[in-house]
């Protein structure tokens, strides 16, 4: 295994992580932006990146701002707007390639941070705000984004459940914000909670491939212009645990399939010494083919083509979602329901902890084959204010017992169970 | 043991064909901690009707591939999915037009896992039991991409622009044509396409070349394949007009989907020619529609598309196509605009300097490609199904010229050879 550590620096107040490698043939570039989702600003600051990638001081128009991406080798540019805990979190990502590769007369890398440095820092403006026709355009952009989550059942039924679970939470706002609050910002309004946001949101650059940490700061310091004063960092999300009673909620729509979803509350957080054995938990109920959920669900009932579950170590919550035939609501969720007792129980196998242990590991290794992934990886780190390497983590898997999984999930409560059914049913 | 080095990648890929007819290839990538392999048949959706040298012809349901492919990871121990799990393994499968591909990722224990995946590709387990439960499992898979209106609108396309060819066909059938799936038919279309003769392993990752070979060899050894003559696809013929210039399927949506295309209907194309036919389009595609056009700005502008907009072109030596669109709230405004807009630029031709940019661009993200080792195996595999190497891409590009772009231009965007598929929400 390799253990090439992250070099840590900073600049401006923005911290800098680079890991020199040869391993890649890119430059692969991540810059998180996190800031508290929080009802007020939520919107602003989803509609922020969208209005930064439409053009630049030296790029003003979208037709040259994506013609440079193209000159740069059709370097990636990508743009994620999304939740961690109780923090939205704007991510731009890079990936260019290492000159090596082409006859490229230029620095390749250097060209890539002034473009994302113009992104970020200098974008085009008018009167002193964001061009008004980009900011009108991509609010349209946002609520079309919005409204079309609809369609997509399985992604829908999911953001469902978690909005009814987390109703009393700002973990219920949806990262790209609120569809009725799009209408009334206006260019200078936005203008200004972006220069907000640049000053006071938390701020990780990453950078992984052929460079050193001694030119990433350098290239930092020549092409993002900020000042920022203060040092923000990440507080951790604290989990909301003491389920009162289940809440059920039924939603009709013409759809042919349902959907099933369930959300748990756990005590255990990314931070947590109970972590590993959380892992084991998820692993075991639902996070591979040979989990209780599949074996159960689909294979023996043969009720569903996916049953699974998910676990969400920043927010303390997991997730159970399947897709059924209609009238079989019951059984599904009796036969989900049994898994979630056998767990409480302590009904694991030997084989089942074996096969588990063994997928997570596997997991956690092949984080060192992508850069992106080993960048996501130690983003956990700054987010959650834990120290703790894949290798620590795979060793602290390893020694997980049945007892531990058992305790960990005493710690699983169901809160709600969402489920979307067709119209002619009633 | 063969090797082809490509010193502009950066890359050594070494190859065998085993006495059985299995071609197997290996790219070590020294440094990587995970391996990643591909057991792959060259047959897919489309082959619903064939004959084998010297047998009689057979018509088999629709979806019988894809229904295949889940019924291998059966095994009379059980689940083949467990033994993966045990040796840390990911395993995973999946079937489209041309290829049912069978692969694992995994960072411990290869050899044990190369040898399950061998092992359990060549052995199926068909029982009348086993094949009936599966029938509620793919069902609801169906039943989950009927309310999918991405799939919808794409598979509403293929049928608006083919009226005979089986790639028209859902790569999953439907509810009723798996429903006449039975143990017979299977073991017949297993025993025709899983022959090693027609089948490709691709090992990527931090392997030692010789000791794969090796392992393989002793494994194929050991188990025996009647030979086999050459697999005759059937393929009624295709007329070179769409099946139905313009087809309309209602499911909710918060926006229309709109997607068009055009039938390619110069077929039969095999090798680097298909490859740089391939290549062609899809740079024209780009210059056409691609985020950096002013086409796309100002349809964007106009509010007539989204960032869902794309565009992809699906190629195979017995058809061809493109797939174009997204959500748009006027579908037959876009339309008329693309066509205003295409026929302008369609006179012209592009300009030099913004082919040279696009072709920096598709050089780039075919260099990115090459990160991903899934994605490496993938796309070799794909390539050599088609008697074409991945790795021999780069000097194809260099040698694309401007003027072939435009005739591309000129001889794809044929509006007698245009499809319209268009989802909307019942009213």
């Amino acid at each position: 295994m390799n253990t090439t550590q992250f070099e840590r620096g900073t600049v401006n107040q923005l911290r800098i992580h680079v890991l020199p490698t040869k391993r890649f043939k890119t430059f692969a570039i991540s810059l998180y932006i996190g800031f508290p989702l929080q009802e007020e600003t939520v919107t602003k600051v989803a509609l922020t990146p969208f209005v930064l990638r439409r053009g630049t001081a030296s790029y003003p128009e979208t037709t040259q701002f994506r013609e440079q991406l193209e000159h740069l080798y059709g370097a990636g540019f990508a743009l994620d707007v999304y939740k961690r805990g109780d923090y939205q979190i704007v991510q731009f990502r890079m990936d260019t390639i290492n000159d090596s590769f082409v006859q490229s007369d230029e620095s390749l890398l250097e060209k890539s941070f002034n473009f994302l440095g113009e992104v970020l820092t200098k974008p085009v403006t008018e009167n002193g705000h964001f061009r008004t026709s980009y900011v009108q355009a991509e609010r349209e952009t946002i609520r079309k984004k919005m409204e079309a989550i609809v369609n997509d059942k399985i992604r829908y039924a999911a953001e469902r459940c978690i909005e009814e679970m987390c109703k009393d939470e700002p973990y219920r706002l949806h990262p790209l914000g609120k569809r009725e609050d799009l209408a009334g910002i206006e260019a200078a309004e936005l203008y200004n909670a972006y220069q907000d946001w640049l000053q006071n949101a938390v701020m990780d650059l990453y950078v992984v491939g052929d460079t050193t940490s001694e030119e990433v700061e350098q290239l930092v310091k020549k092409s993002f212009d900020m000042q920022r004063t203060s040092s923000p960092s990440y507080s951790q999300t604290r989990a909301i645990t003491g389920v009162k009673e289940v809440k059920t909620v039924e939603e009709a729509m013409n759809v042919s399939q349902g959907k099933l979803n369930m959300g748990l509350r756990t005590s255990i957080t990314y931070g947590d010494d109970k972590y590993a054995p959380a892992l084991l938990y998820n692993g075991i109920l639902g996070g591979y083919p040979h989990s209780k959920l599949f074996r159960n669900v689909r294979e023996k009932a043969s009720l569903a083509y996916y049953a699974s579950s998910r676990y969400d170590g920043h927010k303390g919550i997991g997730t159970i979602q399947s897709g059924i035939e209609i009238q079989n609501y019951k059984k599904a969720l009796d036969i989900i329901q049994k898994q979630l007792e056998s767990m409480r129980a302590g009904e694991i196998s030997e084989l089942e902890m074996i096969q588990t242990k063994a997928m997570i590991s596997n997991a956690l290794r092949e984080i060192e084959d992508s850069a992106f992934e080993m960048i996501a990886f130690d983003f956990n780190r700054q987010l959650s204010g834990k120290e703790r390497s894949t290798s620590e983590l795979l060793e602290q898997v390893q020694r997980v017992t049945v007892q531990d999984v058992v305790a960990a999930a005493q710690t699983f409560e169901l809160d709600t169970v969402y489920f979307l059914k067709g119209q002619k049913e009633e | 043991m063969e090797r082809i080095q490509y010193p502009n990648l950066q890359e050594t890929l070494y190859y065998e064909v085993m006495d059985n007819g299995l071609q197997v290839y290996v790219l070590p990538k020294p440094g990587f901690s995970k391996t990643y392999a591909t057991f792959s048949t060259k047959y897919g959706s489309i082959d619903n009707h064939f004959r084998v040298e010297g047998q009689e012809e057979v018509k088999v349901p629709d979806g019988i591939a894809h229904f295949l492919e889940h019924k291998m990871f059966e095994e009379p121990e059980g689940d083949i999915f467990a033994t993966f799990s045990s040796q840390g393994a990911s395993a995973n499968a999946f079937t489209s037009f041309d290829q049912t591909v069978y692969l694992f990722s995994a960072t411990e224990q290869i050899d044990a896992n190369l040898e399950t995946l061998i092992n359990f590709v060549q052995h199926p387990y068909f029982t009348d039991q086993n094949v009936e439960k599966e029938k509620g499992i793919i069902g609801q898979e169906i039943q989950m991409y009927q309310d999918n209106p991405d799939w919808r609108v794409y598979f509403g396309l293929i049928e608006a622009l083919y009226k005979v060819h089986p790639v028209r066909i859902d790569i999953a059938g439907t509810v009723e044509s798996i429903g006449t799936i039975t143990k017979e038919t299977l073991y017949k279309c297993y025993h025709t396409f899983y022959h090693p003769s027609n089948m490709l392993l691709f090992i990527v990752g931090g392997v030692e070349p010789e000791h794969v070979f090796k392992l393989v060899r002793d494994n194929q050894a050991k188990k025996s394949f009647e030979p086999q003559g050459n697999i005759e696809r059937l393929f009624d013929e295709e007329p070179s007009e769409v099946a139905e210039p313009r087809k309309v399927a209602k499911l909710a949506v918060s926006m229309p989907k709109c997607l068009f295309g055009f039938k390619e209907t110069e077929l039969g194309l095999t090798g680097e020619a298909l490859v740089r036919r391939d290549l062609t389009t899809k740079l024209m595609l780009d210059l056409l529609f691609g985020s950096s056009t002013s086409l796309y700005q100002k349809l964007y502008d106009e509010e007539l598309i989204s960032d869902s907009f794309g565009y992809e072109y699906n190629s195979n030596p017995n058809y061809a196509f493109s797939a174009i669109g997204g959500d748009t709230k006027d579908p037959d405004l876009l339309l008329q605009r693309i066509r205003e807009e295409v026929d302008k630029i369609r006179e012209k031709g592009f300009t030099a300097s913004d082919f040279e940019r696009l072709r920096k661009k598709k050089i780039g993200g075919y260099l990115r490609m090459l990160n991903s080792p899934e994605n490496i195996a993938h796309e070799f595999t794909r390539y050599k199904f088609r008697d074409s190497d991945l790795f021999a891409v780069l000097p194809l590009y260099e040698a694309i010229t401007l003027d072939e772009v435009n005739e591309r231009l000129r001889s794809h965007i044929d509006w007698s050879k245009l499809a319209v598929s268009i989802v909307v929400s019942p009213s």
